[in-house]
């Protein structure tokens, strides 16, 4: 699976997978208040119940009113009289405060059930019964919702995953017919581009030729077409074919690559300032770094303004790459380093150059900056 | 008979209680006996209305200032059986310490206990 569709399918999945769970959440959420209100409300049930018998035995002892008068102590409630100015008369508790405003609450893990006596029996007029809230339910409540939500989310997510491929497959298939296409053509390219090549440098070699600016071009032509195969190339193998790394010398890499987009820097004019350290090395593969380099510096010289400046610069953990452009759009910079994509469509391209970079820059962990503005000259680092 | 059963059934009830306090025995009870009046019955009516000591004292304070039948509590039958009472010629000090002593001397928490 490529990149892009990873991240469409992530995409897809996120929001698809991000709404459902926000949804179901909400709906939990609201099964859990509604099922927690009925929970107590079956145990505020009971605690009516013991007021009403209690509210009774209060109404006995206040007609025989014979001492002792025996107070009604069940362990499982506990529950306590006041008088119609709030004062406490009698209980088995004495609790430090009361919402005297509502005839239910909760508080902690208790129960509060306030209950209205009239007449006064015994000169009670509020009856406060408590008993400890029992959690049971709401556990069992809760590990069902739980549990519901994971089964919810595991089915939710295979069907993500069934929709998400569904979703892709149209893009999938445009790019594996643009892959496909790029395939052949550049299979195609190939033998013909070669057998260009060779006979420029035969003719070059063997014939004292007359019109060599006209050669000249139509090597700097054939190089931009081998280049772009290699890149081609490069895009649809990269997954497959095996890298050998070995120790580079870069430096010496570096000057050869300049030395292969020589025609190009002259047929611009561009002056080409280097600052090269010798011998800087790196453990690399060495298709790899050409297709860096090259990349680089094709751009570099492409988008490079004619009898523009070209610096190259060469240190033990990082190169940079500096032309006289027209700039990018900053809003621009985070965009061009996907495939096909390009910022100036001045010059011509795939606009493969800066995927490639990326690309290679991500497999060896490089980091990889570039600054530019509009009609500013664009610096391209690379540090390792 | 019945009488004297009466008083010695009244008195044993008082006696269970908080002390019988001169002010009371002198003021209150002397009569109450005297007129088989049921003291706790009176409490009980009272604490049953008006639920705290302070709200039976203002009412018993104003009742006996003025004990007209239409400024009692006590249901009309009652004073078909008891008669209706005369002023007391007491001051107001002294009528509120008897009336304190009474509710004292009544008083539910006193009696309450908690179940074993």
């Amino acid at each position: 699976m490529l990149s892009s569709e990873r991240r469409s399918l992530v995409r897809f999945l996120a929001i698809y997978l991000g709404s459902t769970l926000i949804l179901f959440s909400l709906g939990s959420y609201m099964f859990y208040n509604f099922q927690k209100h009925q929970i107590i409300d079956t145990q505020n049930a009971q605690l009516e119940l013991e007021a009403q018998k209690l509210t009774q035995k209060l109404r006995e002892l206040h007609e025989t009113y014979k001492k002792p008068l025996l107070y009604p102590n069940d362990p499982a409630f506990d529950s306590a009289i006041y008088d119609v100015d709030r004062g406490y008369i009698f209980g088995t508790f004495k609790p430090t405060s009361i919402e005297w405003s509502r005839d239910f609450y909760k508080r902690g893990d208790k129960l509060y059930c306030l209950h209205a006596l009239k007449p006064y029996y015994l000169g009670a007029s509020y009856l406060l019964i408590s008993k400890d809230f029992n959690p049971k339910p709401l556990n069992e409540l809760l590990k069902m919702l739980l549990l519901f939500l994971v089964a919810a989310g595991v089915l939710f997510t295979i069907l993500g995953l069934f929709l998400g491929r569904r979703f892709i497959a149209p893009m999938k298939e445009s790019i594996e017919l643009m892959n496909r296409f790029i395939e052949d053509t550049t299979h195609e390219l190939n033998t013909p581009i070669s057998t260009i090549l060779t006979n420029i440098e035969l003719l070059d070699t063997l014939y004292n030729c007359e019109g060599q600016k006209e050669m000249r071009r139509i090597e700097m032509a054939s190089k931009t077409l081998s280049r772009l195969y290699e890149d081609l190339t490069f895009l649809k193998l990269n997954h497959n074919y095996h890298r050998a790394l070995e120790r580079l010398n870069l430096s010496e890499l570096l000057e050869e690559r300049i030395e292969f987009f020589q025609t190009l820097i002259e047929a611009k004019d561009i002056k080409i300032i280097k600052n090269i350290d010798p011998n800087i090395t790196l453990e690399m593969d060495r298709n790899d770094a050409i297709r860096l380099l090259d990349n680089l510096l094709s751009n570099a010289i492409k988008y490079n303004h004619k009898s523009g400046k070209l610096e190259v610069a060469l240190r033990a953990n990082m190169l940079e790459v500096k032309n006289d452009g027209q700039g990018i759009k900053k809003e621009d910079l985070a965009l061009i380093q996907n495939r096909f994509r390009r910022a100036n469509s001045s010059e011509g391209g795939f606009g493969i150059g800066l995927d490639i970079i990326g690309q290679v820059v991500k497999r060896y962990n490089f980091t990889f900056t570039i600054h530019s503005d509009i009609n500013q000259p664009t610096k391209v680092t690379l540090t390792w | 008979m019945v009488k004297k059963t009466f008083i010695v059934l009244l008195l044993s009830t008082l006696t269970q209680s908080k002390e019988l306090t001169p002010l009371l025995q002198q003021n209150c009870l002397k009569c109450h006996v005297k007129q088989k009046i049921p003291s706790e019955l009176v409490y009980r009516r009272y604490l049953l209305k008006f639920s705290t000591k302070k709200r039976m004292k203002e009412s018993l304070l104003s009742y006996l200032k003025n004990p007209k039948k239409e400024n009692s509590i006590m249901p009309q039958q009652f004073f078909l059986k008891f008669p209706e009472k005369e002023a007391l010629d007491l001051n107001d000090t002294v009528l509120e310490e008897s009336i304190k002593a009474y509710l004292d001397y009544f008083d539910v928490k006193d009696r309450l206990e908690l179940e074993k």
